[in-house]
């Protein structure tokens, strides 16, 4: 068997895990396509269009945005493989943000104002959400006595029933990191009228594939997160995974879009104060 | 050569030489003798570090000379305070000289305490930063003043005082570290106050005049407190030798005032903004201050006492943590380059002194790393700032869009220095990581630290971001910037990116034995099971995968062609050779300039909105510090 070994299992997810994220995120333009009302482009087209566009010539303003797309994408990965390898959360953490930090980068270094306010707009919603991100890794911390991601595994009961509103605070950085709204404000899947692309507005061609592929991969990560919540038992963990999925579509077309301070306040009381509860009562138990 | 001899080598042999230059003429006289004591330091540092721990016994004259030499210390103070003419100043250095007589009578009768030198892996280690980094600041200061007299004539003859005072300053803080004699520590200690003031004063003007004059109060304040807690360790406890006063438990008030004597050393708040001020002085100088010196004396102090704090400790433990979150709130509100690594510093070292104060092996272990990639990174960063500030003529964040064409090697140093602030697996953030995780235990000062570093992400990532901002440019030219800068520059940059691959064995074999030794318990089963999970990161998969996407970059950029550069988008036609791409063709063909400026959001983190809450409430931390030792 190939899942046997180990490191061929993880070269596997590793290959699979982006095109995971392509066909959520098909599935997601599927969904929103229907709730319109529209009959929607088929499921596997994000596939299609980061195919075209590595095939399409580079074109870029300067040699620094090239960095910033390769940082990017490195450390995305890096974060799934920390993350399936159930390394130290913090850590993961770390990594994790590095690499969106490199795209806010990447948006930073031209010059172009439309990019740099998508940047601008993403480092504070950076800032927002990752207070509660350290929060459920301490939240982990506290339930399963130990940082590690593989922790939630053996774990005898699922993180869900330890960490049910640091579950509902997670929802919402979920949704900040998959650009829906009403949180889709520094760069989203359409154009916008005041920011254009935003943050990635300036990147073409296979440089805006590297991050489209870093955007699987993060989804997927997203994914695989939330099946850490109910990891004794990966079928619940998958369909409260699909669930959560779904509920971002369902928010999505619901809302509309609110601006950066809102966002920003709105996490750093409303969800913080939500995992900061979730905390209380573990240390008091 | 015997220990004796290195120790005579590493705090007299930098007093004799900066008399030396003092005394001499200007030109290769001077420069030489700064090579020679820079080198010699080093050695003598590296040297005594290798030789191990050792507690050696001086002379009783030694503190016969101690007694001689603390009412000059304090007469000097005196005066200077009648010099910038500030009663507090004068008063303060009054009740100090009334103390040094009460402590003289009080031991008049016993037989004189001999002064010992304590040569543990702190005090080592505090050795190593200040003669290794220390030194290369002062050789890299023999390029930098250079250019300073270049553009400030005025203080070119005071230059060579500047170098006295810097040299010197490196001889009293090994003093510092190395000694445990409570008066010997109060003469060095009063003895760096001095050298910041002339430091801080060295161009003249009247801001450098007010920077210092504040630096003066604040610190003869911070020493007042450490005169009283010697004076009452020796009433309380009969002893002199910082080490035994501090162990014996009717130490509780002297502990109070030295810690209060360690915040305003390493300007924590509410006694922040004398480090502040002290940015107006040459660039070597703040780098000195931040880095390896001054500021690290308080946080030596503080890793010194903490095992000892006992009640003390959450207090000191949540006043640093208050300082972390709240400087790092304030560094987003600041456009001033200088000023946000000033906010920095303070931000870092009081996740230094809060990991002392939380007094487990993990915390303390956490804090050593802090501490000394700090002041690497630190000391780089200052470096690079100064050598900005002297191309462009600004220090202001938003003027250094474009730089690293102007200037592509101190500028990829400097992203360097920031990137190993806050991006794994460099240094710091293997520091702060641990912190972190050290700091479940005590819910509050965690909070605090996932505020601070959540907001370190927003200026460093402003400030990276707006220096790699550059059009496109075929060729790269290397800046014209003197030898000394660009050696001491590179030099420390290696040793950044060495330190962060050594991160883990440095944690595995210094870190976590000394710290063992220093706080001496293991604590509950889960800060020992944490203790070694920490011990199994690795760190080097990054590093590989830093070395693909470095690989990746270079392949690409084989590729790369001309014909693919475009110009940015800006809601309309480019101007073609605008300048610096910002151009575009509006109404009526009409050129109109797009630009855009980062957040600083000064209405939430603007300076005066949040000291106007956050220095009340740490003076109300500081009143709980002697609040919970009333019996």
């Amino acid at each position: 068997m190939i899942t046997s070994h180990p490191l061929m299992l993880l070269a596997l997810l590793t290959l699979i895990a982006p095109f995971w994220g392509a066909l959520l995120s098909g599935i997601d333009r599927k969904l929103t396509a229907r709730a319109q009302g529209r009959i929607g482009p088929p499921v596997i087209q994000p596939l299609y269009d980061t195919l075209k566009l590595l095939r399409k010539t580079p074109i870029v303003l300067n040699r620094i945005q090239v960095v910033y797309a390769y940082l990017h994408l490195a450390f995305m990965v890096l974060a799934f493989l920390l993350l399936v390898l159930g390394q130290d959360g913090l850590m993961f953490l770390f990594v994790f943000a590095f690499s969106t930090l490199s795209l806010v980068l990447g948006g930073m270094c031209v010059r172009s104002p439309y990019s740099r306010i998508g940047s601008q707009r993403e480092i504070l919603l950076m800032v927002a959400y990752e207070p509660i991100l350290i929060l459920l890794m301490i939240g982990i911390y506290k339930a399963n006595g130990s940082f590690l991601l593989g922790s939630p595994f053996v774990a005898a009961k699922p993180l869900l029933m330890a960490l049910p509103l640091l579950f509902l605070a997670f929802l919402v950085v979920m949704a900040i990191k998959l650009q829906k709204s009403p949180f889709d404000i520094a760069t989203s899947h359409h154009a916008h009228q005041e920011l254009v692309k935003g943050l990635t507005l300036e990147y073409a061609g296979p440089y805006l594939a590297l991050i489209e592929i870093a955007h699987f991969y993060e989804i997927a990560i997203l994914f695989y997160f939330v099946m850490l919540f109910w990891a004794s038992n990966l079928a619940i963990g998958f369909v409260l995974a699909c669930a959560s999925f779904f509920l971002m579509v369902l928010i999505d077309n619901a809302f509309a879009r609110l601006t950066t301070m809102w966002v920003f306040r709105f996490m750093w009381t409303g969800a913080l104060l939500l995992a900061l509860t979730n905390i209380l009562w573990l240390y008091f138990r | 050569m015997t220990q004796e001899w290195l120790i005579g080598a590493l705090v007299l042999g930098p007093l004799a030489l900066a008399l030396l230059i003092l005394v001499g003429p200007r030109g290769w006289w001077r420069d030489g003798l700064v090579v020679v004591a820079a080198l010699a330091t080093m050695a003598a540092g590296v040297e005594l570090a290798l030789k191990g721990s050792a507690t050696l016994t001086l002379p009783p004259l030694v503190t016969e000379i101690a007694t001689g030499i603390e009412p000059v210390v304090i007469i000097t103070v005196l005066f200077l305070g009648f010099r910038v003419r500030s009663w507090l100043v004068m008063g303060m250095a009054v009740i100090q000289l009334a103390l040094a007589a009460a402590g003289y009578l009080l031991e008049r009768g016993h037989e004189t305490v001999a002064t010992v030198i304590r040569i543990d892996p702190l005090s080592t280690i505090l050795v190593l930063i200040v003669s290794v980094i220390g030194s290369l600041i002062a050789l890299y200061a023999i390029g930098y003043m250079r250019q300073h007299e270049h553009h400030a004539p005025t203080t070119a003859a005071s230059t060579n005082r500047f170098f006295f005072f810097i040299i010197a300053f490196l001889g009293l803080m090994n003093g510092l570290v190395l000694v445990d004699h409570l008066k010997w520590l109060g003469i060095f200690w009063e003895g760096t106050t001095l050298c910041s003031f002339f430091l801080i004063g060295h161009d003249g003007t009247d801001e450098a005049r007010t920077s210092a004059r504040r630096a003066l109060l604040i610190n003869v304040f911070g020493g007042l407190m450490m005169g009283l807690g010697g004076y009452l360790a020796l009433r309380l406890t009969g002893s002199e030798s910082l080490s035994a006063a501090m162990a014996s438990p009717a130490a509780l008030i002297p502990l109070a005032l030295l810690a209060v004597a360690t915040m305003t050393k390493s300007a924590q708040m509410p006694f922040q903004s004398w480090l502040l001020g002290a940015m107006v002085a040459p660039t070597p100088v703040s780098a000195l201050l931040h880095s390896s010196t001054m500021v690290k004396a308080g946080s030596y102090l503080i890793l010194r006492i903490a095992p000892h704090l006992g009640q003390l400790a959450p207090v000191v433990a949540v006043a640093g943590a208050f300082t972390f979150a709240v400087t790092c709130a304030l560094a987003i509100g600041q456009s001033n380059g200088k000023k946000v690594l000033a906010y920095s510093t303070i931000a870092n070292l009081g996740l230094i002194a809060s990991c002392a104060a939380l007094n487990t092996p993990l915390a303390y272990a956490a804090a050593l790393m802090l501490l000394i990639f700090h002041a690497v990174s630190k000391a780089l960063l200052f470096l690079c700032v100064g050598t900005i500030e002297q191309t462009i003529g600004s220090r202001h964040i938003e003027d250094m869009g474009g730089i690293l064409f102007k200037m592509p090697l101190t500028t990829s140093v400097a992203i360097v220095g920031m990137v190993s602030m806050m991006v794994p697996p460099f240094g710091m953030l293997i520091g702060k990581w641990m912190a972190i995780e050290a700091a479940t235990q005590s819910p509050a000062v965690l909070i605090l630290f996932i505020i601070g570093s959540a907001l370190t992400v927003f200026f460093w990532a402003k400030w990276i971001g707006r220096i790699t901002t550059a059009s496109y440019h075929e060729t790269y030219t290397i800046e014209k910037v003197s030898g000394w800068q660009i050696g001491v520059l590179l030099t420390m940059v290696v040793a950044v990116i060495l330190g962060s691959l050594a991160a883990m064995p440095l944690y595995h074999y210094i870190a976590k034995p000394v710290s063992l030794q220093m706080v001496g318990q293991v604590g509950d089963a889960t800060m020992r099971t944490l203790l070694e999970s920490v011990d199994g990161l690795v760190t080097w998969p990054i590093f590989v995968v830093l070395g693909v996407v470095l690989l990746a970059i270079v392949i690409s950029s084989l590729f790369f062609r001309c014909s693919q550069l475009r110009l940015p988008f800006l809601c309309g036609e480019n101007v073609e050779g605008g300048a610096q791409s910002y151009e575009f063709r509006g109404i009526a063909d009409g050129t109109e300039t797009a630009m855009l400026n980062s957040y600083y959001l000064s209405p939430v983190f603007g300076e005066g909105k949040i000291t106007a809450w956050s220095n009340p409430v740490a003076v109300m931390i500081i009143i709980t510090l002697f609040g919970v030792i009333v019996p």
